[in-house]
């Protein structure tokens, strides 16, 4: 059927569809200046969700190493006292095989006790090291120096364990307690206690027991000393392991979300100049066609 | 024998009928703009004719019989429902618009960044549990959690409030067009028994028609037949009666059979916000009471700085959650009270650590809080898009019927110049026609018998 075309329509149809590349030409202008293709939920509601989960895990991730970044530093601080503690045990032992020998009088043990006794007060000032305030032996006692310089050889921390997370619910233990490297004054085999009785056999001139026995406990906490700094190594070496990991996650989650939100630019701008091109057709042919009617052509 | 003057009347009819023809496409270009406007047309029919005895019957010329009124009635039955869904369709979509931008989703600042930031601050907790900064910070960022959540709940109910004013509105402007429709079916109906075509007036009463369509569903149905009801319509609104001939029924409150049209999609939005499990306050709902309780519960279990109890971290108003979820105003004043311990020692974090790890806690309906918050943006997402689609879909297919009724009745302007020029010729030709029947009469009449004189 042929349609009769009248006015009113002519101006409907370029109206509805000047609007529509306007319309066009707004959202693609809006992805230009925002950077973005998804800028609410209705646009891709499939994307939205996957955006919210990958920014979800990118701040998960960012969270994950800050804990792995704070969990180095505890380390990197344990593992220093830990260090200067095992420098003062192989100088305690200098002293020890120095005291064990005969030439080495009385008077010279006396000296030597003297230094063991210093070297106790290193021990115990390294047991105190801090990490941002706190107390990094002391167990879950943070806020409690752990050992008294000066004081009862007694340990004031506890055995608790303090966790980091360093993946979603990977949890790693970051501190070392003083009970399990320095001990306690009233625990025989402890390095503390080892120490103290160096101290009195080397002032009661006690040469059989500096020889052997004494000897031998520092051997043992030194031993043991070392396979602490070995376990903080070893969980150093996690921590690096989980950082590269996270790293390498953050970015390939960076990538995904930029897939997902961001407007490919190339795109969009041969798109706009596309849609631009259209609506200046639009526009002249409209203002063409308005325009003219058989009045202009009448008399 | 026919009368002398014959000629003179036939000319005059012509005359007159072409003018009417004139005024008439006079009328339609005035109108060419006018909304609802169906042009019409001066329909021309032959008088009868003058039995000129002997020689057969004698033509006496033209009259308008009357002022056709071009319309296809069909059309505008479905204009009509076309409209009820394009409204329906942009109520709808202009609801979710809003409640999608109260979401103001992907961003660094929406809901998903703050439970974002609020896990992150009971990590921060558990690295450092024995500062009191750390654990203000953990406080203020559990706080700007609960905000957020209060805000978008108080833009659910501000929508809400928005819509049930706007349907008021609606329902006076409603009963404001049946009473306009009632009065003018008054006027149509004595202008019809005068026996009388009132164009102008329908085409006033069907603009009406088509404007009440996008409030509501509508039905219209013509009186049929009885004496009197010539021109007359029932109206009914939402399954209720509106306009019942010329007598106008007020509506007291929405009607209760609404499918179609603005007021239903309003409706809609409403049903999408408060709908019981699927609405998206409930969700929200539930979305603030899983955090509140797994959080509450958690905390409760661990000890605070002194080493005492927790007690609780989130305090609410059952059944109105999301709205009323606020971090316990002890906790942010003193920041020690919050449990990040479970044995009570400063440096334990233990008890932080276990609610950062309620993060990925089966907390609402199967799923995690991050999950059903992205769950619940994703479905408010799929509905705009729907009813945007929708929207586009509606208004595309009425822009084509409208398109298709404008063919029909729209007034064509060079069509109308066309009219014009032949009308104008018509009533040049007869007014010829007019002059030479005059001097023929005066031939007779000054000129006859005066021979010799």
């Amino acid at each position: 059927m042929t349609s009769r075309i009248t006015n009113s329509m002519l101006v409907t149809n370029l109206l509805a569809d000047l609007q529509s590349v306007t319309g066009r030409l707004a959202r693609t202008q809006q992805e230009l200046s925002s950077g973005k293709q998804i800028l609410k939920p209705s646009d891709d509601p499939f994307g939205t969700s996957r955006a919210l989960a990958l920014r979800a895990d990118l701040a998960a991730n960012r969270q994950y190493q800050n804990n792995v970044n704070d969990a180095f530093a505890w380390q990197s601080v344990t593992d220093t006292a830990l260090g200067s503690i095992h420098d003062i045990v192989l100088r305690a032992r200098d002293l020890v095989v120095q005291g064990a020998s005969s030439p080495t009088g009385a008077s010279g043990r006396q000296a030597l006790a003297a230094e063991i006794d210093q070297l106790i007060e290193s021990v115990k000032t390294a047991g105190n090291t801090q990490y941002a305030g706190q107390y990094v032996f002391a167990g879950a006692k943070t806020t409690t120096a752990p050992y008294a310089p000066g004081g009862a050889d007694t340990y004031s921390g506890d055995n608790a364990s303090l966790l980091r997370e360093i993946g979603p619910g990977v949890h790693i233990p970051v501190n070392v307690t003083g009970a399990g490297v320095i001990g306690d004054g009233s625990t025989v085999g402890s390095l503390l206690a080892t120490l103290r009785t160096i101290s009195s056999d080397l002032k009661s001139n006690n040469i059989s027991s500096l020889g052997t026995t004494d000897l031998a406990a520092l051997d043992a906490a030194s031993d043991n000393v070392s396979t602490v700094i070995a376990s903080v190594g070893a969980g150093a070496n996690r921590l690096q392991t989980a950082l590269a990991r996270l790293q390498q996650f953050e970015e390939s989650s960076a990538r995904l979300l930029s897939n997902t939100e961001d407007a490919d630019m190339a795109k969009t701008l041969v798109d706009y100049s596309q849609q631009q091109a259209v609506y200046l057709a639009a526009l002249k042919a409209g203002a063409q066609i308005i325009q003219p009617s058989l009045m202009d052509f009448l008399r | 024998m026919s009368s002398t003057f014959l000629g003179l009347e036939t000319a005059l009819r012509g005359l007159l009928a072409q003018q009417r023809a004139i005024d008439t496409t006079g009328h339609n270009i005035s109108n060419a703009n006018t909304p609802g406007y169906s042009r019409q047309v001066a329909e021309l029919v032959t008088t009868p004719a003058f039995s000129d005895l002997g020689s057969g019957q004698l033509g006496t010329g033209v009259d308008v019989v009357q002022y056709q009124r071009i319309r296809d009635g069909f059309i505008d039955i479905q204009v009509r429902a076309q409209t009820m869904r394009q409204g329906y369709t942009q109520a709808q979509q202009s609801g979710l618009s809003q409640v999608e931008q109260a979401l103001s989703e992907p961003s660094d600042t929406g809901l998903g960044a703050l439970l974002g930031k609020y896990w992150a601050a009971w990590q921060n907790v558990t690295n450092a549990p024995d500062d009191i900064a750390t654990r203000q910070a953990l406080a203020q960022s559990a706080a700007a959690l609960a905000d957020g959540i209060n805000a978008l709940a108080s833009q659910l109910n501000t929508i809400q409030a928005q819509i049930t004013q706007n349907e008021n509105l609606t329902l006076v402007q409603v009963n404001s067009i049946g009473s306009q429709i009632a009065s003018l079916t008054g006027s149509i109906e004595q202008a019809m028994l005068a026996g009388q075509q009132p164009n102008d007036l329908l085409d006033k009463r069907d603009l009406l028609i088509d404007q009440l369509s996008a409030l509501g569903n509508v039905t219209v149905a013509t009186s049929a037949g009885a004496p009197g009801t010539l021109g007359s319509v029932d109206v009914t609104f939402g399954g209720s009666a509106l306009v019942s001939g010329a007598a106008a029924v007020a509506l007291g409150a929405l009607p209760g059979g609404l499918t179609s049209g603005q007021l239903a999609g309003m409706q809609a939005v409403v049903t999408a916000i408060n709908a019981p499990v699927t609405g998206y306050l409930t969700q929200l709902n539930a979305l603030a009471a899983a955090l509140a309780s797994t959080t509450n519960i958690q905390h409760a279990l661990g000890k605070d700085l002194s080493g005492i109890a927790g007690g609780a971290f989130f305090t609410v108003t059952a059944s109105n959650e999301a709205a009323t979820i606020a971090v316990d105003p002890l906790l942010l004043a003193s920041p020690g009270l919050i449990a990040a311990s479970t044995s009570g020692q400063p440096g334990d974090g233990s008890n932080a650590l276990a609610i950062a790890g309620l993060q990925a806690a089966l907390a609402v309906g199967g799923a995690t809080i991050d999950k059903a918050y992205s769950q619940l943006v994703t479905q408010i997402g799929s509905d705009a898009q729907q009813a945007q689609a929708g929207l586009d879909n509606a208004s595309a297919l009425l822009d084509a019927l409208t398109n298709r009724r404008q063919s029909v009745s729209g007034v064509s302007l060079d069509e109308e110049m066309v009219n014009l020029l032949q009308f104008q010729r018509g009533y040049q030709a007869a007014a010829r026609a007019l002059t030479a029947m005059d001097e023929m009469i005066d031939q007779l009449v000054n000129r006859t018998g005066r021979v010799g004189l």
